[in-house]
Formats: structure tokens, C-alpha cells, sequence
């Protein structure tokens, strides 16, 4: 069901989108933005200039001040909590810059959780989903270990998988390469991709590497709280 | 140390103000019960000692004769004979218009001088109006503020000698002092001239007691030279079992109070390691700044100072006010249980504020010691980790559960052995309780393991588990807390319940008549009043008896100090009611033994408190000198905390004891008789005699008893509803604690798509998880502290054997009430994280 103000087919629209934090003054001054089915978009910026803000607007954590934000269509303002996390749940999928992984739950455990709060799967079918997901990141033997036993890329891989699980038609990644150093960083956002192309979800990544982001369809910049084009490759999604 | 460092410390409080006022809380209860139960106490037994002394005055020894008193002659011959410190005392009960219980002392003001000078104001003026005015008397000062009576006016006193009205002077009105009404002035002593007690408590020509005072050399002079039925007693003997009952029920309570200082203690430990953590980033921040560990150290401690001195003076206010309340309580308890005792109001002692205040302070910054240095060890690695903190807990868990087994081994030892009798019974209870809370955080591990494992497949159940057993320096605290105070509710509800249930047992057999007849005035040992036996025939012309039985208590010397005598001509069959523990001889041959020889039952607490068994003899004052009476059996009585020795009229009359009267008649009615008739027929009989008496059912007796036991553990209740907030308060700071600190991971969990609802459920899960933990621990716990406090403590304090009852509607209840609490606590948590804003949640380092 098409609503007012989505651009038509965007998995993400963002239409004259304003934000600010209490009290403080704003961070987004009007920001129009579509991410098309299976585009993947890298966005750049200075630190504070709104990048990450932009990011939970998008997975409805934050609710915008002013203009529309829709995903996959439906509109987020005027839903309630419960409602936005609904829909995040089913379409979304977040990698975080510090893994974010529920330490009291193993690898395979942590996979398995978006499986749990979005689908209908029986316990076999999302333990058997979340192993094959896991294999997939090149876990596959690393299940039953608790997050702390695993290194920072493996974590992040392990963030990944669990982004993937329930193939979201997007996928959020605020900086998942900051943590890592440039070796390790460079393994984990190749896989991102390959596994972003594999499942066919949109992407919307936010790094400083201007080198990693030009290998993304298109480059954004972040300034002066609007989102500006930077002389991107506008090549067409594939 | 910076003032910056101290500002970046403390400026926490204005960012969780709810979790701070928490410690504070903990440390006002703690020290505010403490406080308050000590201050009663003091109180209570100043009182106590007050009304001790006023009774007995400065004398060494009292010459006591037997229960019906003795002629005042022999006053004059010992006068005579140049024995000039002596006072000559006729004592006893009687009751004002408004039904409560007075003493009167009857003295001879002009030999008075040296006994009781300054405790009743004798020698003053109003004492010359005692000697010249027939019928005045001298209540306490403070009677005339609280009944708002007027100097002079004429009061009705209900004695041993029937209804007679007096002046009632008051002394300051006399003194034109209207500022003699001091707190002092409290007390149930109403003194009197002795011509004027001995009408109105039936002694004319004849005295209880004389007083004297003598040297270590002059003891055995007198003894030699009284007549035979005259006594030579050292003071001390008397009201020696009073004080130490009423000091034994003091200690009860003190241990009670203790018990809800120790959950206080718990608390405070929780909110002051959650303060120390919340602040993790601040402490490696300073450090990274180059903040030494000592200033850290010190900085922790310093705020547990603040929060301790702050909690200790707010506490100090409210355990005074607390204290007034609690006075009224425990005199009630002595009165009615030992020695009439007036409530005097509270005033703190500096003594007494200054322990308080060293043990709240202290209380606090030991609390605050292990997170202070918790602080400053982890402050070194840069980031203090969670995980090596929870990974310690978990190590210590283990060798408190080393220790624990040490202590509880230690506190069997003491009880099997017996040592130290009351007080070791107080620290064999607090090993055992301190063994098991300390096995608590091991059996907490494990139990959570194995829920963990049970939910394997179960996400959400399973990160409440995990997340529990994760945070063990968290969830272990809290739930000892609430272990300790539901298994102290239950460890009372099994002592009182067993108790009560007892008492009541023992009620419905002592009590074996249909109806009693007894004297209107207050019944006592001495001084009391009695009734003329020769009413027995007409009582049973009246009432239609098949059976009369009469009883009568009286003071009489033994060799083990003065002893309560109960003289019975009983019911035929009444063996077959009389609970007997023990017995040299069988049941069948008992009554006849007893009626035929020098025989005697003893009570059980007089078996304890005398050391008594079966086969021992008793010597016993009569007419001529001692004679043995042996013991035959002890039998369960929960009349007089003292002890009780029972014999029956016929040994006693064939002992050459003097009559005294009838206590009380019992009837055994035919069955099927109209009882209200036969009640209506006694009361018209008795309205014409000219001794005030009246026709009390075996119910009421037993309601006014159990009104009674009621009134003394009611302060426990008090105590006990105090120690469950505390616990409450321990369980909601945990689990406050526990969700702020997960509050990164709830956001995580929501930004995946778990729905608000999810993240209360999941609180609400883990407030259940440890709540029904506490609840099912606290029953084996509170069941061993109650069989402890029966068959330990009680034993030692009162010599009082009960029969162990398990008291399971309240156990159910108790548990319920645990789970509740938990469950309750987790509400305020659950829905602060369930509203919680995510992005800066998800911000937070880790
Ligand atoms: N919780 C908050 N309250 C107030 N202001 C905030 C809050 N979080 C962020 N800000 C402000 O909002 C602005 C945008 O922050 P945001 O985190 O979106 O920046 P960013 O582009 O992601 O920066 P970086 O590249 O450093 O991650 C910043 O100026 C920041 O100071
Ligand atoms: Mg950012």
C-alpha cells in the first residue's frame, strides 16, 4: 500500500527530513533521500554531522521532527513504538559499529534471535537457517561459543550474519568496519557485500573510507545537515 | 584530592538521584529499627528497674513469712530485741474503676526514712498526712496528669479486702510544686500507710514482709532468732527470675532488630557496587587523566561517609519516633507477662545515639569497601570490566560456599553441644544463618545454570537466565536479602504459630471446668485476693456441680529462693487433662501419690530455670522449719514464665501449711444444663455476699489469654513487616540495577525488533526468577530458624517446650508475598526499560 510523499519502489524514502536531539538544536535541516530494491549506498560525512542520526531515523529508532520517512512503503510517522518496531523487525537489518552482540546468548543463539522476534519458523528450521547463515560468514564451527570468545571480526561477522538471517529488504551499517584494523575491516565489508548481492537486499552504509564507499553504487555526503550527492558513480543496480 | 575529581564523582547523584536514595534508604532503616528496639528496650527496663527498687527499696533482706502473712507483733519483738533497720511492708494488687492494675505498698512512713527515701518521696510532707488521715494514698505523680483526676479526690480501689474508696494525694499539689511532674513520676506504685493497706488488702493485724537492713554478720544472727514460720531472704531472690525473663525477652528483640540491620547491610552493599559500576567510565577516565588508585579509593569512600553520616542522622529521627511506639509495646509485654511497669516516655541516651551512629557510618563505608576497592584495582586496566568483576563473583561464590559450610558447622556444634546457653543459642542461629546465606550465591549459580540449560531452546527466557548468572555480584546480594527477611517471616510464623497453638492446646486442658469462680480484685501470689472455702457448699447448691475444684497461688520460701506454689483440690479425673512431659511414676498412680504423700508436680519452665527433674526433692518453708516434697513429674504450663510448683490441698494441708483461701472455684456442670442459667443464679447468689467476686467461662479466660500472647508478639509482626521492605527495597535496587546496566543490550534487542512489551516481560521474568528463587530458599531456612528459635532459644530464655507446628498457610503466604515483592520490584525497572530512548542506549560504550 502505497502512502503520500514515498517515492515509488524505494525499499527507504526520506522526504524533507528534520531532526533534532532535546534541547539541542538541529542535526537534519530537510534531507531527501530513496534507496531503490537492491541499491546500495554509501554515505560520508564529517564526525557530527549527522550520518548515524540519519541511520536511525531510517530503522525508525528515532522519529523524525518534521517531513516522511517510509520504508518499503509504509510510513513511519504516526505509528506508534510497538508498530515501528514491527516493521523494523521484518524489513531491517542493523550492523552496528561495536558489534552489538547479546553477550549472555552463543553465535548461533545471537543468529538465531531475528528469526524468533520476526518469523513463524519452527526452533528446527531457524537453528538450521541461522547454522547455514553462519556457514555462510565462515562461522560455521564457531556456534556454540559465547561472543566474548570470538575476535573482533568474527564478532562483526557474527553481526552480519544476524543482520541477514531473516533477509530484510534492507540492511542499516553505521561504520562496521571502525572497530577493525584495515586488514580485518577490508575481510568484513567485502562479505557484507558479497552477502548483501547473494540475499538481493538494498544496502545503506555509513564510513569514513572514502576508498571502501566507492565501491558501494552510489556515494552521499553528509553536510550541513542535508545529504548531498558527491559526484557518484551512478551506475545502475545490478 | 581535586575537587574536580570529587565533582565528576558525585554529580552522579543528580543523574540517578532514584538509585542513590536507595542506599540511603537502607542505611535510615537499619539504623532506625536498631535504634528504635534499643531505646525501647532501655526504656522498658528502667522502668522495670524503677518499680524494682520502689518495691524493695534499700533493703538487703526481707523477713517473709508464709502467703497469708504474719502478725505484726513480730515486728515489735524484733524492734524491741534492738534491730532498728527494719520497715515493716503490707503489699499487694488492686484494681482502679477503669480495670487497670495497680500495686499498693503499705509502709510505716516514720520507719521508712532509710528504705525508700528518695523513690517514693516518704519523709516528705504528704507522708505525714499517710500517718494522720486514715484512707489517703499517694499514687504516682504522673497518674494524676494521665487520668486528669485533682489533688484530693477520692478514688475506688478493688483489693483483697473489697471496694473501698481513698484520697489520692498528689504530692506536688501538696508541695506547691507544680514542677515535680517529671517523666519520673511514672510507675503503677501506690503508696500508702500500712493501717490503710491492711483494710484494703485484708491483713488487719497482719504484715507481708519487713524489710531490713543488715551486715554479712548479722545476716545469721537474725536467721537464728526469727520464729520458725519467718523466712530471712536476701533481696536479690526476689524478682532474680522477673528481671532475667524480661532480659531474655530483650534479647529476642535485639536480635530481631539486628537481623533487619544485616538485610539493611546487604542493601547498601548492592546500591554502593552499583554506584562504583555505573561510574566505570568516569573512574578509567580519571585514571587515564592520571587520577592515583588512593584518590579513587578514597573518593568511593568518601561518598559512603556522606551517604552514611546523612542516612544515620535522618535514621536516628525516625528510630526515636519509631521508639515511642515501640516503648508502649514491650512495657505492655513485661507488664503483662512480669511486673506492672509504667510507660515513661523515650529519651535517648547519648550513650546509646552514639553506638548508632558508629554503626550506621560504619555499616556504611564496610559496605562501600569491597566495590571502593573493586574501583581503584580495575581503575588500573583502563576500562573496569564487568566481566572480570562477574567472573571473581563467581570464583567467590564458590569459596563462600567453602566457608559457609564452615560456619555451619560451627553452629551445629554450639547447638549440640549446648555451649553458652542463651546467647550461644543467639550465635548458633546467627552461624547457621550466615552459613546458609553465604551457600546462597553458589546454589544461585547452579540453579541458574540448570534453568539456563532447561530453556536452551527458549531465547528470551534463556538471556533472562543467562543475563541473572552473569551478573551474580548483582542478583546474588539481593537475593540473600529477600531469602533472609522471608526466611525470618517464616522462622517467627513457625515460633509463634507453634507457640500460640500450643498455648491454646494447653488453655482448653488447664481450663477443665465450666465455669470459675473467682474474686473481682486482681489475683496474685501475695497480698491477692481469695475467696472463703466455705462457699464451696453453696456454690454447689446453686449451680448444681457434680465436681468442685479450687486453686490457689502462693509465695512461698524454698531452698532454691522464693517459689509460686499452686495448691489444688482438683476435679477427679483431672490427670488424664494435665499435660505430662515426664513422670518417676505412672499416670494411674500418680493423683493418689500426690494426695498421700509429700509430693509435688513441677512446671517445665521451673524444671529449667531450677534445674529440676523427676525424683529430686524440694524443701519447702512450712510451720516448724523445711520439709522435702519430692518431685513426681513435670507438666507443660504456660502460665507463669517463672515456673510453678503444683500440690494438692491435701499434701498441703497435712504439710501444716496455713490456709489461705480460695483462689479461684472451678465447676463441672451436669451435661445438658442451661449454663446461662446456672451463671445467672451464681451472679444473684454473689451480689449478696460481701466479697466482690465474679462467674468468668472458660472462654473468656482463654480470649483475654490470647489476647495477651497476641499483645506480646505483636512487635514482632512490626519488626518483621519492617525487615520485608527492606528486602523489597534490596530487590528492587538490584533488579534497577541489574536493567540499567543491561540497558545497552536491551536496546540492541529492540533495535533487532524485540517490542517494548518483550523488553517488560523480560524484566518482569527475571524479578520472577529470583523472587521464587528467595521464596523456595527461604523455606528450609525459615523452617530451621523456627525450629532454632523453639527448641534453642526459646528453651533457654523461658524454659517453655512447644510442640513444633508447621504453619503452612502462612508459609504459602510467605512465599507468595516473596514472589510478589520481586515481582512488584520489577515493575518500576521493566517499564522504565521498556520506555527507555534507544539510540543513546545503544551509544554507550561497552
Ligand atoms: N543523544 C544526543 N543528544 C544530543 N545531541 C546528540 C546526541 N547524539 C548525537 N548528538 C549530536 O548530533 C549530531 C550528529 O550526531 P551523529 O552521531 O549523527 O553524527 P555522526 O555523523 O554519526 O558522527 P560520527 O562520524 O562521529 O559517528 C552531533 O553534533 C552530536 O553532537
Ligand atoms: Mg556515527
Amino acid at each position: 500500500m502505497e502512502q503520500q510523499g514515498s517515492v515509488e519502489g524505494a525499499v527507504l524514502s526520506l522526504t524533507d527530513v528534520a531532526f533534532a536531539y532535546p534541547g539541542e538544536g538541529e542535526v537534519l535541516h530537510g534531507v531527501d533521500f530513496a534507496l531503490r530494491a537492491g541499491e546500495r549506498v554509501a554515505i560520508v560525512g564529517e564526525s557530527g554531522s549527522g550520518k548515524s542520526t540519519l541511520l536511525h531515523l531510517a530503522a525508525g529508532l528515532e522519529a523524525a521532527a518534521r517531513g516522511q520517512v517510509h520504508l518499503t512503503g509504509q510510513a513511519l510517522a504516526g505509528l506508534d513504538e510497538a508498530a515501528r518496531t514491527r516493521l523494523r523487525r521484518g524489513r531491517v537489518g542493523i550492523v552496528f559499529q561495536s558489534f552489538h552482540l547479546i553477550p549472555t546468548l552463543t553465535v548461533l543463539e545471537n543468529v538465531m534471535l531475528p528469526l524468533e522476534l520476526a518469523t513463524d519458523l519452527s526452533a528446527g528450521e531457524r537453528r538450521e537457517r541461522a547454522a547455514a547463515q553462519l556457514e555462510a560468514v565462515g562461522l560455521g564451527d564457531k556456534g556454540a561459543r559465547y561472543p566474548e570468545a570470538l575476535s573482533g571480526g568474527e564478532q562483526q561477522r557474527v553481526a552480519i550474519a544476524r543482520a541477514l538471517v531473516h533477509e530484510p529488504a534492507l540492511i542499516l551499517a553505521d561504520e562496521p568496519t571502525g572497530n577493525l584494523d584495515s586488514r580485518t575491516g577490508e575481510t568484513v565489508f567485502a562479505l557484507l557485500l558479497e552477502q548483501a548481492r547473494a540475499t538481493g537486499c538494498s544496502l545503506l552504509l555509513v564510513t569514513h573510507s572514502h576508498e571502501l564507499a566507492g565501491r558501494l553504487d552510489r556515494v552521499l555526503t553528509m553536510r550541513d545537515g542535508l545529504l548531498q550527492s558527491a559526484g557518484s558513480t551512478e551506475a545502475a543496480p545490478a | 584530592m581535586s575537587l574536580l575529581v570529587l565533582r565528576a564523582w558525585l554529580r552522579d547523584w543528580r543523574r540517578r538521584p532514584l538509585q542513590r536514595l536507595l542506599t540511603l534508604v537502607g542505611v535510615i532503616i537499619g539504623v532506625a529499627v536498631v535504634l528504635a528496639v534499643d531505646l525501647a528496650n532501655q526504656s522498658a527496663q528502667r522502668a522495670f528497674d524503677r518499680s524494682m527498687d520502689e518495691v524493695a527499696g534499700a533493703a538487703t533482706h526481707q523477713v517473709l513469712g508464709p502467703a497469708s502473712g504474719f502478725d505484726e507483733a513480730l515486728y515489735r519483738e524484733l524492734r524491741m530485741a534492738g534491730w532498728r533497720d527494719t520497715a515493716p511492708i503490707v503489699e499487694g494488687p488492686a484494681r482502679l474503676p477503669d480495670g487497670s492494675t495497680i500495686y499498693v505498698l503499705g509502709v510505716d512512713p516514720l520507719a521508712e526514712g532509710p528504705f525508700r527515701g528518695a523513690a517514693s518521696d516518704i519523709g516528705d510532707v504528704p507522708v505525714q498526712r499517710l500517718v494522720t488521715e486514715p484512707g489517703t494514698i499517694l499514687p504516682p505523680v504522673g497518674w494524676f496528669r494521665d487520668s486528669g483526676r485533682a489533688h484530693e479526690s477520692r478514688v475506688t480501689l478493688e483489693a483483697a479486702g473489697g471496694a473501698r474508696e481513698v484520697t489520692a494525694i498528689d504530692r506536688a499539689a501538696e508541695r506547691d510544686q507544680a514542677d515535680a511532674a517529671t517523666d519520673e513520676g511514672g510507675g503503677s506504685l501506690w503508696v500508702t500507710d500500712i493501717a490503710t493497706a491492711q483494710g484494703l488488702l485484708d491483713r488487719l493485724g497482719r504484715l507481708d514482709r519487713i524489710d531490713v537492713r543488715l551486715t554479712d554478720a548479722e545476716v545469721d544472727v537474725l536467721a537464728e532468732a526469727l520464729p520458725a514460720e519467718l523466712e530471712l531472704v536476701p533481696v536479690e531472690s526476689r524478682g532474680q527470675a522477673a528481671r532475667e525473663l524480661a532480659q531474655a525477652f530483650r534479647t529476642n528483640l535485639t536480635a530481631m532488630s539486628l537481623l533487619a540491620l544485616l538485610i539493611a547491610a546487604f542493601l547498601i552493599y548492592n546500591t554502593q557496587t552499583f554506584a562504583v559500576l555505573r561510574r566505570r567510565e568516569v573512574i578509567a577516565s580519571l585514571r587515564l587523566v592520571g587520577v592515583g588508585r588512593r584518590a579513587i579509593f578514597g573518593v568511593v569512600l568518601l561518598e559512603a561517609l556522606l551517604v552514611g553520616v546523612i542516612g544515620t542522622l535522618l535514621g536516628a529521627v525516625l528510630g526515636i519516633a519509631l521508639a515511642q511506639v515501640l516503648v508502649a509495646q514491650v512495657a505492655q509485654t513485661v507488664t503483662d507477662h512480669f511486673f506492672a511497669v509504667a510507660v515513661t516516655g523515650v529519651t535517648p541516651r547519648p550513650l546509646a545515639l552514639g553506638a548508632v551512629f558508629l554503626l550506621g557510618v560504619g555499616l556504611s563505608l564496610l559496605a562501600a569497601l569491597a566495590p571502593a576497592w573493586e574501583a581503584a584495582r580495575a581503575a588500573g586496566a583502563g576500562t573496569t570490566g564487568r566481566g572480570g568483576l562477574e567472573r571473581r563473583a563467581r570464583r567467590w561464590a564458590a569459596w563462600l560456599a567453602v566457608l559457609s559450610m564452615a560456619l555451619l558447622l560451627a553452629g551445629g556444634g554450639l547447638i549440640v553441644t549446648g555451649a553458652g546457653a542463651l546467647v550461644g543459642g543467639f550465635v548458633a542461629l546467627f552461624l547457621l544463618i550466615a552459613g546458609l546465606v553465604l551457600l546462597l550465591p553458589w546454589v544461585l549459580v547452579w540453579t541458574l545454570r540448570g534453568l539456563a540449560a532447561l530453556v536452551r531452546g527458549v531465547t528470551l527466557p534463556r538471556i533472562a537466565v543467562r543475563s541473572l548468572e552473569r551478573s551474580l555480584s548483582r542478583s546474588a546480594p539481593a537475593t540473600s536479602a529477600l531469602t533472609l527477611a522471608l526466611a525470618a517471616a517464616i522462622g517467627v510464623a513457625v515460633m509463634v504459630g507453634s507457640f500460640r497453638g500450643s498455648v491454646e492446646q494447653w488453655l482448653g486442658q488447664a481450663l477443665t471446668s465450666d465455669l470459675y469462680v473467682v474474686p473481682a480484685a486482681p489475683a496474685s501470689a501475695r497480698g491477692g485476693a481469695r475467696l472463703p472455702e466455705d462457699w464451696m457448699a453453696d456454690l454447689v447448691a446453686r449451680s448444681g456441680a457434680v465436681s468442685v475444684s479450687t486453686g490457689s497461688s502462693q509465695e512461698v520460701v524454698s531452698e532454691r529462693g522464693l517459689v509460686d506454689l499452686y495448691v489444688v483440690r482438683p476435679h477427679a479425673n483431672w490427670l488424664d487433662y494435665l499435660p505430662l512431659l515426664e513422670s518417676t511414676v505412672a499416670r494411674e498412680a500418680l493423683g493418689e501419690r500426690l494426695a498421700t504423700e509429700d509430693a509435688v508436680l513441677v512446671t517445665e519452665p521451673f524444671a529449667a530455670h531450677h534445674d529440676v527433674r523427676p525424683g529430686d526433692r524440694l524443701s519447702l518453708a512450712v510451720p516448724g522449719g523445711q520439709r522435702p516434697f519430692e518431685v513426681l513429674g513435670i507438666y507443660r504450663d504456660y502460665g507463669n514464665p517463672s515456673g510453678t510448683v503444683l500440690m494438692t490441698q491435701a499434701a498441703f494441708v497435712r504439710a501444716g501449711m496455713p490456709p489461705d483461701g480460695v483462689g479461684s472455684f472451678g465447676l463441672r456442670l451436669p451435661a445438658g444444663v442451661d449454663v446461662e442459667a446456672v451463671v445467672e443464679r451464681l451472679e444473684a447468689w454473689l451480689a449478696e455476699q460481701d466479697r466482690a467476686a465474679l462467674v468468668t467461662r472458660p472462654g473468656d479466660i482463654e480470649q483475654e489469654s490470647m489476647a495477651i500472647f497476641d499483645r506480646t508478639f505483636a512487635i514482632t509482626h512490626l519488626l518483621r513487616v519492617i525487615t520485608l521492605v527492606v528486602a523489597f527495597i534490596a530487590i528492587l535496587g538490584a533488579l534497577m540495577a541489574l536493567q540499567m546496566e543491561r540497558a545497552r543490550e536491551f536496546a540492541t534487542l529492540r533495535s533487532l525488533g524485540l517490542l517494548p512489551g518483550g523488553v517488560r516481560s523480560l524484566v518482569v521474568l527475571q524479578g520472577g526468577v529470583l523472587g521464587t528463587f528467595a521464596a523456595l530458599a527461604a523455606i528450609p531456612l525459615g523452617l530451621g530458624m523456627g525450629w532454632l528459635l523453639i527448641e534453642v532459644i526459646n528453651r533457654e530464655a523461658f524454659g517453655w517446650g512447644m510442640d513444633l507446628r508447621l504453619p503452612w498457610d502462612e508459609v504459602v503466604e510467605t512465599v507468595l508475598l516473596g514472589i510478589g515483592a520481586a515481582l512488584l520490584a520489577s515493575a518500576i525497572p521493566a517499564w522504565r526499560m521498556a520506555r527507555m530512548r534507544l539510540v543513546p542506549a545503544l551509544r554507550e560504550v561497552p
